[in-house]
């Protein structure tokens, strides 16, 4: 029997805010409400990330919200999918380049997909998260090494170049194994 | 229940009924909420799902404990179905609730202990009334087994009244439903003892759960006596009741809920036995 048919039929999300300003948020519970109802799709916030699959993350990454959210990533079992929810988690948005944030979640943990908007509605998340169950039924259950705090992001005048970020993280994961 | 295959059958499918009464239960809260909820069979749609993630253990008794929870609570509704002793049903019960508990005091996270801690406090609100209620049915029908109950040829209810009262006040707490859910309060603790378990150790405690329904609902159903039709009206009340309990009212703390469980539903089971053994 093939069980990978079935994740697509109970999602279950946990929801992390790395230092947002709630707007998302808000907006995700409102999926959960009677008015778009996700749970007929089975998916529930569950809260557990010993027992989730989708990862949605809102919020630029605060510097004391890092950690947590390296945490919470390595400790969901894989198969998973990181969703990054609104314009502040996949990019840094109007906090970007503040002395106290970075720019974007997927600088410390890899992202499967991108909703923008700010806040993002509830039709583009629940398109988001439909868009992450593709991803996650096509995955294995190997290990998916998260980014760990090892390495600062590289800065210039101030602002974070995340084409570089990326490479620099994909040499430190491996001198750091 | 007369003859042998019922009790056996209904053994066997234990999860499976149990697992329709829980996916029931999500249809009808969302529809108490004007959603339109999950599909019947989400339920196993979720147990095939946690089937095919990636198993992590805490440490390996925390993960034989939980799997323990499931075999002794399936063992204690196999001895209830077949007409075993009561007493021995009930405490057999307590010994699956509390490998969980043990369960959740042998890993280090703080929300674990807390729903130990709690299940602990649950016990010791539900299971004073369960006692009581064996020793009533003992006086009515002369003996401790529940095969004598099934085939007591009058309703029970109507013998024993207040005890259905007061297994109606605890069923809440058992269940771990609102008002009285302080063990599992997913919103508060995230689930309690059941929060480090993952993937198909968390399958375990969780078709425990399915196991629970099933358990509580043939308590019920023993207050029928051999009217299987006053039975599944009994059990039918009791799944609107405790779901319309749930969706209306809010968690209270473990103390209240002691407090109550304690004074109201213990007390009027303890004034059922004496008029049982006054009448």
């Amino acid at each position: 029997m093939k069980l990978a048919v079935y994740r697509k039929k109970s999602p279950w999300i946990l929801h992390y805010n790395a230092g947002g300003c709630n707007g998302c948020d808000i907006e995700i519970l409102a999926c959960l409400g009677p008015k778009y109802d996700i749970e007929r799709f089975g998916m529930i916030n569950s809260g557990n990330p010993k027992q989730s699959d989708i990862l949605l993350v809102t919020g630029p990454v605060t510097k004391r919200s890092r950690e947590r959210l390296v945490e919470v990533y390595a400790q969901m079992p894989e198969p998973k999918v990181v969703v990054s929810c609104g314009a502040c988690a996949c990019t840094g948005g109007v906090f970007r380049g503040m002395y106290n944030c970075e720019g974007g979640i997927d600088q410390y943990i890899p992202v499967d997909v991108y909703v923008c908007g700010c806040g993002s509605r509830p039709e583009q998340i629940i398109d988001g998260v439909i868009k992450a169950l593709d991803i996650l039924e096509r995955k294995t259950l190997e290990l998916e090494v998260s980014v760990r705090l090892k390495k600062v992001p590289v800065e210039e005048n101030g602002q974070v170049n995340r084409r570089e970020v990326a490479a620099k993280i994909i040499h430190t994961q491996h001198t750091y194994e | 229940m007369k003859g042998f295959i019922i009790p056996v059958l209904l053994i066997i499918l234990a999860p499976f009924i149990g697992g329709l009464v829980h996916g029931l239960e999500r249809i009808v809260r969302a529809r108490m909420q004007r959603r339109i909820g999950p599909p019947l069979l989400q339920p196993f749609y979720d147990f095939l799902k946690l089937a095919g993630k990636r198993k992590m253990i805490v440490h390996s008794a925390h993960a034989f404990l939980g799997i323990m929870h499931f075999v002794s609570l399936w063992f204690a509704l196999a001895l209830l179905l077949l007409g075993g002793d009561l007493i021995l049903v009930i405490f057999l019960h307590l010994l699956s609730t509390s490998l969980l508990i043990l369960a959740g005091y042998s890993t280090r996270s703080i929300f674990s202990h807390l729903g130990a801690n709690r299940t602990a406090i649950s016990i010791l609100a539900y299971e004073p009334v369960l006692i009581i209620l064996a020793v009533s049915f003992y006086l009515v029908t002369g003996s401790f087994e529940t095969a004598a109950v099934f085939n007591y040829d009058k309703p029970l209810l109507l013998e024993m009244p207040l005890a259905f009262v007061a297994l109606l006040l605890i069923l809440p707490v058992k269940l771990k439903k609102s008002p009285f859910d302080v063990a599992e309060a997913h919103q508060e603790i995230t689930g309690g003892t059941e929060i480090e378990f993952s993937g198909i150790f968390y399958e375990a405690v969780y078709t425990a759960k399915w196991l629970d329904y099933v358990f509580c609902y043939t308590l019920v159903y023993l207050f029928a006596g051999n009217n299987i039709l006053l039975g599944a009206a009994l059990i039918l009340f009791t799944f609107i009741y405790v779901n319309a309990l749930d969706n209306s009212s809010a968690r209270v703390n473990y103390k209240q809920m002691l407090r109550f469980s304690l004074a109201v539903a213990f007390s009027l089971a303890f004034l059922n036995l004496i008029l049982n053994i006054v009448i």
